[in-house]
């Protein structure tokens, strides 16, 4: 389970930024008062435009940033208090392909089995069901340099799933990559869910969140300004398409409605 | 500990995957410098002795006869129709060597025991002339003077009051601290500070910029592991590639042509167990201490273009102390003890040359470790800020 109570994010502004974004705030806050709880056995889908603070509240979850203000349970440990714990719990995949370019993906997934600490032989064992579920058996001795991006992708999956994480952080897992390997990772989180894991799913693709989500919750310019379960929003904006809807409760916001 | 051998092992395989790393660490100190140090060792003496056997063509202007026929030898070829206007042009384009030009009166004040004047023309560029002349022109001053002086019935003992013989008791240990001992240190010092720089780059920037650094915070190991995993791999490649340094110049020396024999005993006695024990004992944390420097910067780069940057001018701060041991008179005491560097470059002509004071080495040691200890917690500092890790 992940409990984030009132998590906010403040970043002080360099000089340089400050000129950037035409302000002279010493700092900015990227997440503000933000609470949400994702449950086991449940896809949770955290929207928001780019820039809305999204990937800074998954990296929050991830123990990559301290949060400012507020606490995160993942499991039950705070990402405050027992970091390498929440850690060692976690799978983190983002949309990013990028791997070790002179290793091999043997070479990649063993290293962060390692990394967790894993028992030789059952780190072998599972990089080998991973290895046959996602298809990576016949390029696994090649350099990552050699191999395609859906390829690289699959080869982040099974970096992610490694140790058997009890909870899973998805930062758009998809983006950029063709059809049949997005069709794969749909399926990884789909199979996570029917394994009572606790995933977080960030997504522009609307389709992937329908078809996914049981919970949702909107962000928008660091605040949380929509947060329900998938039925009732449904329920709730059933006249309309999910993007239409998320358009609408986003400049709704904006206006202060 | 296992997390950060984990770490370092997964790097050091990276690493040495890398053709950039294997090059500037392996290849270069080990193939490059003996190479050199023997190709262009052989190429000078082969210059100098075609330079030194080269027939010289020199005009004579107002020449005496008896001089001209004490000049004449096969090393030269003497030219007499040329005026000085001419001669000057000829030189300038090199088709002469160089002009005497004696003076009117020349031979009349050599007859009356006076100085006769006579002008040498040469290009200063043109190498070994104007010495090569004047051995021969000292020859004939030589005969000349001996002349006179048994006319006026003077020994020759009278115009040498007294006579040196130089005795050199250096052993020629000492000669090669002092010659090869300044020389070796500055080479893998540079060496091994450059060494250490790619890896830096590619393990801290690099991963930065790939965004894998944020997949690797999110794994179990802390920041404290993963920087001294990576730490220890660039250090470890800046020790391999000052030992091949020394290992390729050590080749390279034993290869130089015509080295004396007790100089070729000194530098197979130079490669013993104990230069290599106290030698490794300074490498190892100088460079850590390269390795800290190196990572607490380019953690700060966003892109390896801005890394490259920012580290760069580090390598002139690097070789001025280095280049200050090759000084004379910059000797190892209580002082340069303490300047980091310029101690390690000093202790290894002190160590080649078998006279290093063991107080002073073992605080150089240990200043040494301090600073290493010293540049590793500066980088934790960097690493443990999270502006600085992604990017």
């Amino acid at each position: 389970m992940i409990q984030v109570q009132n998590i906010s994010k403040q970043y002080s502004l360099s000089k340089q930024q400050q000129k950037e974004l035409q302000t002279n705030a010493a700092s900015i806050n990227a997440v503000n008062n933000v609470s949400f709880t994702c449950t086991p056995g449940s896809v949770f889908s955290l929207l928001g435009a780019n820039g809305a603070g999204k990937t800074t509240t998954l990296r929050m979850i991830a123990t990559i940033l301290k949060p400012t203000q507020g606490n995160i349970m993942v499991g039950g440990e705070s990402v405050i208090e027992n970091a390498e714990k929440v850690r060692s719990k976690i799978g983190f995949l983002t949309g990013s392909t990028n791997l070790y370019d002179r290793l091999t993906p043997g070479e990649i997934v063993q290293y962060f089995a390692d990394l967790h600490g894993m028992d030789k032989t059952l780190s072998e064992q599972r990089k080998d069901m991973l290895f046959t579920q996602l298809g990576i058996h016949e390029f696994s001795k090649k350099r990552i340099s050699q191999l395609s991006t859906g390829m690289k992708q699959k080869v982040s999956i099974a970096r992610s799933m490694i140790h058997d994480p009890s909870v899973v952080i998805f930062d758009e897992p998809t983006s950029g990559l063709d059809v049949i390997t997005a069709n794969s990772i749909i399926e990884l989180i789909k199979q996570c869910k029917q394994e009572g894991k606790t995933i977080i799913f960030s997504s522009h693709i609307m389709s992937e969140v329908d078809l996914l989500c049981d919970e949702l919750a909107i962000i928008s310019k660091g605040n949380l300004i929509y947060s329900d379960t998938m039925k009732n929003f449904r329920t709730q904006f059933s006249h309309q398409s999910l993007t239409e809807a998320f358009i609408d409760i986003v400049k709704g916001a904006s206006l202060g409605v | 500990m296992n997390t950060i051998l984990t770490v370092l092992k997964k790097e050091l395989k990276d690493t040495l995957r890398d053709k950039r790393t294997l090059i500037s660490a392996i290849v270069i100190p080990a193939l490059i410098i003996p190479l050199l140090l023997v190709g262009v060792t052989k190429l000078q003496k082969t210059l100098m002795a075609k330079e030194e056997n080269k027939q010289l063509k020199i005009a004579l202007i107002g020449y005496p006869e008896v001089i001209k026929k004490q000049l004449e030898d096969s090393t030269v070829k003497l030219f007499t129709n040329f005026t000085v206007t001419t001669g000057k042009e000829a030189i300038a384009k090199d088709s002469l060597d160089g002009m005497i030009e004696f003076s009117s009166d020349f031979l009349a004040n050599v007859n009356d025991m006076k100085s006769g004047k006579m002008n040498l023309y040469y290009k200063s560029t043109n190498f070994l002339l104007s010495s090569r002349i004047s051995e021969k022109l000292e020859v004939i001053k030589s005969q000349i003077l001996n002349e006179r002086l048994k006319k006026l019935n003077i020994s020759s003992e009278t115009l040498a009051p007294f006579d040196i013989t130089k005795v050199d008791i250096a052993t020629a240990k000492e000669q090669l601290g002092k010659t090869v001992g300044g020389f070796l240190p500055y080479i893998f010092i540079i060496f091994c500070f450059t060494a250490c720089m790619y890896p830096a780059i590619d393990l801290i920037t690099g991963e930065k910029e790939k965004g894998t650094m944020e997949t690797l915070l999110s794994s179990p190991a802390s920041r404290f592991q993963i920087l001294i995993g990576k730490m220890l791999t660039i250090a470890i490649v800046g020790v391999t590639a000052a030992g091949m340094t020394i290992a390729g110049m050590v080749i390279g020396l034993k290869f130089l042509p015509d080295i004396p024999a007790d100089f070729l005993t000194t530098i197979n006695n130079m490669v013993s167990p104990k230069f290599i024990v106290m030698l490794f004992a300074m490498l190892i944390p100088l460079s850590i201490f390269f390795a800290g420097l190196l990572s607490a910067i380019v953690i700060r780069a966003k892109s390896f273009k801005e890394a490259q940057t920012m580290v760069t001018p580090l390598t002139f701060v690097i070789i001025i102390p280095a280049m200050l041991a090759m000084i004379p008179g910059v000797v190892l005491n209580w002082q340069t003890a303490f300047i980091p560097i310029l101690n390690i470059a000093l202790a290894t002509k002190e160590i080649i040359a078998g006279t290093i004071n063991m107080a002073q080495y073992a605080a150089i040691v240990l200043s040494l470790i301090a600073l290493a200890l010293a540049a590793a917690l500066f980088s934790y500092k960097q690493f443990s800020k999270e502006s600085m890790m992604l990017k």
